[in-house]
């Protein structure tokens, strides 16, 4: 049929782009927060995804990759000896203060690991290399975070609980929504920008009825540091040297790489036997474990999903609107489309034809303009603003659902229509 | 010429007559529109208006036929019942001998399509097509697509002399033209009745009466019955048949 629909659309373009607006403000709204839950989710486990380990070993009270009890490095040899391990790495995860050269302070999410190792390597390192950070109190960090670091480039120095930070390197796409900046070191330094200020001392004592040595690592304070002054001095003496890790040193996972063909679950029980208090998990059952902590136990992503519906809510009214006053406006043709013997399917099929054109001409440039937007964010901000292939075409088929759901009203109006509307003049 | 059988019932006299008139019927087969004792009451909350208060009316096919009375007599009302627009309240309406009353609305609609062509005052053209796309739309729904549908679209308007005009929209037409274009519309798929709503209301004198010499060579030349309401008198040299409807009843008018 020649298209009455496309044809009544096009012919008052004010309400057509009024329509278009509403839509476009719908599909972007569903799509951006959407593409942030998303974004929001892979990026909170953007660090496992780093890892090449098999296995993750951890406290048994860990909740979130961020959120656990540590583990001392002498569990770190016990790995390395259960059958079926082929290497075992260490990895440290703290969030100490950073200061920078004008005194602010702020959280980061320290992650100190191997750079000689095999497991854990950050992504898309873009300036510098891993090798630096085998010098003392090197650090490499996101370029988006630079900003907020307040570094400029390389070599710039800022300080982590007092210490020096130099930094050596930077990274591209290592940014989380929700957590402060990723700063990556090596294990020496983390444990030394961890351990600032304090010294630790192993208490060992035979069980009483037992054959069993419990023994207890106890931090304490061994000199004041005062971390409310503005600015680091530029006399402070040099650091010492970070001291490797020691059986009494505390890191928070232990990530191990399984022999070839060896059966994953099997391992992690052997390793959680090995190691009392610990549990182990699979890369998979890490990367669930963490998003399903951050999609579940916040409110990030019921407060995204409700983002997404009232979009969905005003594009609903709006294309409601704009097709009932629409159809208002040609109820005669209808009228006389029904005296002429079209069947309702036909008139149906004319009213879902026009919002069939108002999704896909509203779906269009919004897609394109949440791409430019997603493009954006992710190079100036470093916000990961997730549009995959499944969600635009989800939200391709929500905003057609959208649009045909909203011609109920107009349906209703044409059903309603007095027949003889046709003879009056 | 076949005359054609009025039926005028009389407001006291409905029910009796109803039973004597319908005795003198002949079968509707034969007829292209018998009505039998067709009522229609409107509400509107308590109040209640009876607008046809029992029409017997039968039109031969060939005929032209024409429906006259005041505003508010109810020639509206008989016309939406006779083209199957409105289920009246009471009796029965046959067209080409198949009893419109009693169908379903999906084969009504169908009926109507393959049946009966259209020709309205305002002549409810659809702005946003062009001319020849109006006629192909009353094809579509004729279930006729495509090519054979513009190929259609083009005859029917160049028999009305818009061939020119075809891609024209109904805003650059003149009254006359979009007139022509309504009634090329209602042509499209060779309808045996043609219903038109005071076809020559909008036009002047000169194009009403083209109008009115196309309606009578769709009856003489082409076979279609033509029922018409119109005040225009000028019609009246042209119709074989004239009734009058007031206060919803019928009556004959002689055309000598």
């Amino acid at each position: 049929m020649a298209s009455i629909a496309r044809k009544n659309l096009f012919e008052d373009i004010p309400r057509f782009l009024v329509a278009q607006a509403g839509i476009m403000f719908a599909v972007s709204l569903v799509t951006i927060q959407t593409g942030i839950f998303d974004g929001f989710t892979r990026t909170s486990t953007t660090l496992i995804n780093s890892s090449q380990a098999d296995i993750w070993v951890s406290s048994d009270t860990m909740v979130h990759l961020g959120l656990t009890l540590p583990i001392p490095v002498s569990q770190l040899s016990q790995t390395q000896q259960v059958a079926g391990v082929e290497r075992a790495e260490g990895l440290i995860f703290k969030t100490p203060l950073w200061r920078d050269s004008g005194g602010n302070i702020m959280s980061v999410v320290l992650i100190g690991f191997d750079p000689q190792g095999q497991l854990f390597t950050p992504t898309n390192i873009t300036q510098g290399s891993m090798k630096a950070l085998s010098e003392p109190y090197t650090i490499i960090v996101d370029q988006t975070d630079l900003h907020t670091l307040n570094l400029q480039q390389t070599g710039d120095v800022g300080e982590i609980a007092s210490l020096p930070a130099r930094l050596v390197g930077l990274t591209k796409g290592n940014h989380s929504i929700i957590a402060n900046p990723f700063v990556f070191t090596s294990l020496e330094s983390a444990n030394a920008y961890g351990n600032s200020g304090l010294t630790s001392n192993l208490d060992c004592k035979l069980q009483k009825g037992s054959d069993g040595i419990k023994c207890t690592t106890t931090y304490s304070k061994s000199a004041p540091t005062d971390i409310t002054t503005t600015a680091p001095t530029s006399v402070k003496p040099a650091p010492p040297v970070p001291k490797h890790l020691t059986g009494n040193d505390l890191i928070t996972y232990i990530l191990v790489r399984a022999k070839p063909s060896e059966d994953l679950q099997t391992l992690k029980h052997q390793i959680e036997a090995a190691l009392p208090s610990t549990r182990a998990y699979t890369q998979a059952e890490m990367i669930e474990k963490t998003q399903t902590y951050w999609q579940q136990r916040t409110g990030i992503g019921f407060i995204l999903g409700l983002g997404a519906a009232v979009g969905v809510i005003v594009g609903i009214v709006i294309v409601s609107q704009i097709l009932y006053s629409s159809v208002s406006s040609h109820l005669k043709e209808f009228g006389t489309l029904k005296a002429m013997g079209a069947s309702d399917w036909v008139i149906y099929g004319v009213i879902w034809e026009q919002a069939l054109w108002m999704a896909v001409l509203g779906y269009l440039p919004s897609m394109v303009l949440c791409l430019g937007l997603a493009a954006w964010t992710s190079a100036t901000q470093g916000i990961l603003i997730l549009i995959t292939p499944t969600t635009a075409i989800a939200v391709f088929g929500l905003t057609v659902l959208m649009c045909v759901g909203s011609s109920i009203f107009a349906i209703q109006r044409v059903i309603r229509v007095d027949p003889a509307i046709v003879f009056k003049a | 010429m076949t005359p054609a059988k009025i039926n005028c019932a009389e407001k006291a006299t409905i029910p009796s007559q109803v039973g004597s008139s319908s005795t003198k019927l002949v079968n509707p087969k034969t007829k292209a529109i018998t009505c039998r004792g067709v009522k229609m009451v409107f509400t509107s909350g308590v109040e209640r208006f009876q607008a046809l208060k029992g029409i017997y009316l039968e039109v031969q096919k060939g005929d032209i036929h024409l429906l006259m009375g005041p505003s508010g007599s109810g020639k509206t009302t008989l016309m939406s019942i006779l083209a199957g627009i409105l289920t009246p309240t009471a009796g029965r309406v046959y067209l080409l001998g198949e009893e419109i009353t009693s169908m379903s609305r999906s084969k009504l609609a169908r009926f109507r399509a393959q049946n009966i062509g259209f020709i309205f005052q305002g002549f409810n053209l659809f702005p946003a097509l062009t001319a020849a796309e109006n006629v192909e739309v009353a094809l579509n729904i004729k279930g006729i697509w495509g090519r054979s549908a513009r190929k259609q679209a083009q005859l029917l308007l160049e028999q009305v002399g818009l061939g020119d005009k075809a891609m024209s929209l109904p805003r650059d037409l003149s009254g006359g033209e979009k007139q022509r274009v309504a009634i090329a519309r209602a042509l499209s798929g060779n309808p045996k009745l043609i219903m038109a709503d005071e076809p020559t209301a909008a036009l002047d004198s000169q194009k009403g009466h083209a109008v009115i010499e196309l309606l009578r060579f769709l009856a003489k030349e082409k076979g279609c019955t033509v029922l018409m309401v119109t005040h225009d008198p000028r019609i009246k040299d042209v119709a074989d048949r004239v009734v009058y409807i007031e206060d919803g009843l019928l009556h004959l008018e002689s055309k000598e």
